[in-house]
């Protein structure tokens, strides 16, 4: 439907003036404003356009996503509102020789993380040797005693990683926390995907970015591949916990481009060790189940002898080996933020390789000598619980009120080993649409990782800005929104063998 | 299917029906109180009969609320605690349609939402003040759309069978109780001859209630009074409204969702073909013998029950019961 194939400068160039934050890295130009090369072709196009264009081309993509529905639900005193989660149409841009770098990293992460859950429900060699404190890795909320001696389908137990990356001053890509229980957020790649293409098709053409449109064949392919014996055509269904639920339009997005069915754990019944579904033919037997729940939802027999919740008798039906679950139970050990700290660790153990891609420096709180060193200087610091996610539950210290210090201060004190403390990292920028003008917005980055036979990453990921002058909070609970992110293939003349 | 994405399926279509209908109801009345002078009292509460909602109204506008026509008007359209409000109906449709967004089409999706924020984010109520008969021909057309987007947008197979089912059901008590209600006020059936201009008026409201006028007037070529416009929604097999009609097509569709073998959908199965063959068997005759008002209130029951065993048989089915059955299970007690 849009058409910007024509020149049509009106209102001026977008980028005319736009300044860089000072201190941070932006992902678009050099402090004194000129592009970077990769960034150079998607400037002039973006150029090209001019501002009433782009304001125009915003517009009708905020009217697309709310006519197809897709939308998060936030939570309030009145109830679930729906709201488009807010896209801005400059995309994020990332160098192909970058990603690839990245790309190993990522695999090599991923691998050392699922290694360290096979240890830690088998063996647990790495607490023997000391590599891990076994009361961080054995106190962790997300260790779950019931999954000993449960061996996965071929010892799979992170099937879907994300991976929150941020970006240092230098631009060095920083590993910030993993997401290896449920992460979320795919389905917003895809459909931002789908609308830059229709909204800036030139601009996209000219570009050439790296597809995703292979992910959810991808995902159904690691699912085939890990069902609990060779079935002809496995029954893959994605489990939500259901309509409302925040993220309920991706868990319904990837069935629809699974060809697999959603089910809520009420569709779900165990019946000698099997999992059924009850369909209007009967029950029929399910043999791989994506699901999108809580561990604590997931069977009352095990988690919650109280909740109704939950499909009774999975984790018999999983100990049994008759189906295959993903993520696996227990997962929470390895995404625990005390536990990040020990990642690099981990990939030397295992692995016995270096970590490709470094991390954020930590300070684990349950250790005496960070406690006082983070209490001496709080307003410097990030804090975040251990188990919390979606931006709640932490301090930057940097941008906080002296309130907001003390209160965290007496939190801190009262439960040291629910903390970890990190300086605070000037995320990097990339230039965003503001009611004036393009301007430096803090972002970073989820890729998502999916683990079947073999590892695989989705060029890009979801990049999410703190919309917000000033603000590090990207979550979409918080002000954030999200950016189409662009792997770039080197210019063609680098095309020919 | 899975059980409950059925569920969601049969309402969804059933609910948009309900809008449909509640609509047409609406509008039809509008313009019928100006041809024909009524008391006050007499000219909405009949639609409130319809809708089954008298005790709750009474309860919202007071007991005076039968000569409250604006305010009847807006608590069918609008009220959010009316479940069967236009509002509330499209509500659910979209949140139906929502839960099971992966099995409907995007096409479905995008009339049934793109409608919800129409009618919830300005729009819908600016056109509502201002001309509100455009306001109901909207809803009537969403109806009209949506039917036609799931008939050329969805495979033909157990999902569009269900959707078409609650479609169907739920037409079939609509021309029921609309007969129903206007009855008493359609004069003396035994009648044969010319209808006075009042039982004109109210016949020629009765059709386009159904939006049966044209239909009829090809059809049947003769003045439409009470006793043959009775006839015309009752029986004629080939107008897609009617009651024979409606229970005919659904019984084409509870046949295609049953299993080829077991006993799933042994009761509604029972239940609607007994309706039907009663209903295929009735004569105009037998009706008014036994009195217009007996036979529709044993229709309108009939359909509420095959609802009932609808819902038993196929969205929620009892699974000690299946796990014993065994059907499509590998459980060991099958040895």
């Amino acid at each position: 439907m849009a058409s910007d194939s024509e020149s049509n400068n009106d209102g001026g160039g977008l980028f005319e003036g736009y300044q860089p934050l000072a201190g941070a890295f932006d992902e678009f130009c050099a402090m004194d404003g000129s592009p970077r090369p990769e960034a150079v072709r998607v400037v002039e196009r973006l150029d090209d356009l001019g501002r009433r264009a782009f304001m125009e081309r915003q517009r009708l993509a905020d009217g697309s996503f709310l006519k197809a529905g897709v939308t998060f639900s936030v939570y309030s005193d009145r109830g679930g509102v729906e709201r488009i989660f807010p896209f801005d149409l400059v995309p994020r841009i990332v160098d192909g020789a970058a990603w690839d770098r990245l790309e190993a990293g990522l695999i090599q992460r991923v691998t050392a993380l699922n290694l360290f859950l096979q240890d830690m429900y088998g063996e647990q060699r790495i607490l023997a040797e000391g590599k891990v404190p076994r009361e961080i890795a054995l106190g962790s909320s997300g260790y779950l005693e019931a999954m000993h001696g449960i061996q996965p389908p071929h010892g799979v137990y992170i099937h879907v990683c994300g991976v929150d990356l941020v970006r240092d001053p230098n631009g060095e890509f920083l590993v910030l926390e993993d997401n290896a229980r449920s992460p979320s957020g795919v389905s917003y790649v895809l459909e931002n995907r789908t609308m830059m293409k229709r909204i800036l098709p030139r601009v996209f053409s000219e570009s050439r970015v790296r597809s995703v449109d292979a992910y959810p064949a991808r995902l159904l392919s690691a699912f085939n591949e890990l069902a609990p014996e060779p079935r002809e055509r496995p029954r893959v269904v994605v489990l939500s916990p259901g309509p409302f639920n925040s993220a309920y339009f991706e868990h319904s997005f990837l069935a629809r481009r699974m060809g697999c069915d959603l089910v809520l754990p009420d569709d779900l019944f165990v019946h000698d060790d099997e999992v059924f579904v009850k369909t209007t033919h009967g029950p029929t037997r399910v043999d791989v189940i994506y699901r999108r729940i809580d561990d604590a939802f997931l069977d009352p027999e095990v988690f919650r002898p109280d909740s109704m919740l939950g499909v009774r008798g999975l984790i018999r039906a999983y100990r049994a080996g008759n189906v295959t679950i993903a993520n696996a139970f227990g997962n929470g050990v390895c995404d625990d933020k005390a536990i990040y700290p020990y990642v690099p660790e981990m990939i030397r153990f295992y692995m016995s390789e270096e970590p490709i891609v470094q991390q954020v420096p930590t300070l684990i709180c349950a250790e005496q000598d960070a406690l006082e060193q983070v209490l001496a200087d709080l307003g410097n610091y990030v804090v975040k619980a251990v188990d919390a996610s979606g931006g709640y539950g932490m301090l930057v210290g940097p941008t906080s009120t002296k309130e907001q210090i003390e209160e965290f201060r007496a939190r801190l004190k009262e439960n040291p080993r629910g903390y970890i403390a990190q300086p605070l990292i000037e995320l990097s920028t990339c230039p965003t649409w503001t009611s004036s003008g393009l301007s430096p917005r803090r972002v970073d980055l989820r890729p998502y990782v999916i683990t079947g036979r073999e590892t695989w990453v989705l060029p890009g990921g979801l990049t999410r800005v703190a919309l917000r002058e000033g603000s590090y909070v990207v979550n979409s609970s918080q002000g954030g929104g999200s950016k189409d992110t662009w792997v770039l293939e080197p210019d063609s003349q680098e095309d020919s063998p | 299917m899975i059980s409950r994405q059925a569920e969601c399926c049969f309402w969804m279509h059933r609910q948009v029906e309900r809008a449909e209908n509640a609509a047409r109801l609406l509008a039809v009345n509008r313009s019928f109180i100006l041809d024909v002078a009524q008391p006050e009292a007499q000219q909405w509460w009949p639609i409130v009969v319809v809708t089954g909602e008298q005790e709750r109204i009474r309860t919202v506008l007071g007991d005076d609320a039968a000569t409250q026509g604006d305010a009847i008007q807006d608590y069918l359209t609008w009220n959010p605690d009316n479940p069967v409000s236009i509002y509330s109906s499209i509500r659910w449709a979209r949140e139906n349609a929502r839960t099971v967004r992966e099995v409907i089409s995007l096409e479905m999706w995008e009339t049934i939402n793109g409608f919800w924020h129409w009618l919830t984010r300005g729009q819908g109520r600016r056109l509502y003040n201002e001309d509100v008969d455009a306001f109901y021909r909207r809803v009537r057309d969403l109806g009209s759309t949506f039917s036609g987007t799931c008939h050329n947008t969805m495979l033909h197979e157990d999902p569009f069978d269900f959707m078409r089912l609650g479609m169907l059901l739920e037409r079939a008590g609509w021309t029921a109780r609309i007969l129903d209600v206007k009855h008493h006020m359609l004069g003396p059936m035994e009648d044969n001859g010319p209808a006075s201009p009042l039982e004109s008026a109210h016949a020629m409201a009765l059709l386009r209630s159904c939006s049966a006028t044209e239909p009829f007037f090809k059809q049947v070529q003769h003045a439409p009074t009470p006793r043959v416009v009775v006839g015309f929604l009752l029986f004629a097999g080939n107008f897609p409204r009617s009651l024979l009609h409606c229970l005919d097509r659904a019984m084409n569709f509870l046949r295609r969702v049953r299993p080829e073998s077991g006993r799933t959908g042994a009761r509604s199965m029972a239940l609607l073909g007994d309706l039907l063959d009663d209903t295929n068997s009735l004569s105009l005759e037998t009706v008014f013998e036994r009195g217009l008002h007996t036979e529709l209130t044993r229709i309108i029951d009939s359909i509420a029950k095959v609802c009932d065993a609808v819902s038993a048989d196929y969205f929620h089915p009892d699974i000690g019961q299946l796990t014993a059955g065994g059907q499509q299970t590998q459980s060991q007690s099958q040895g």
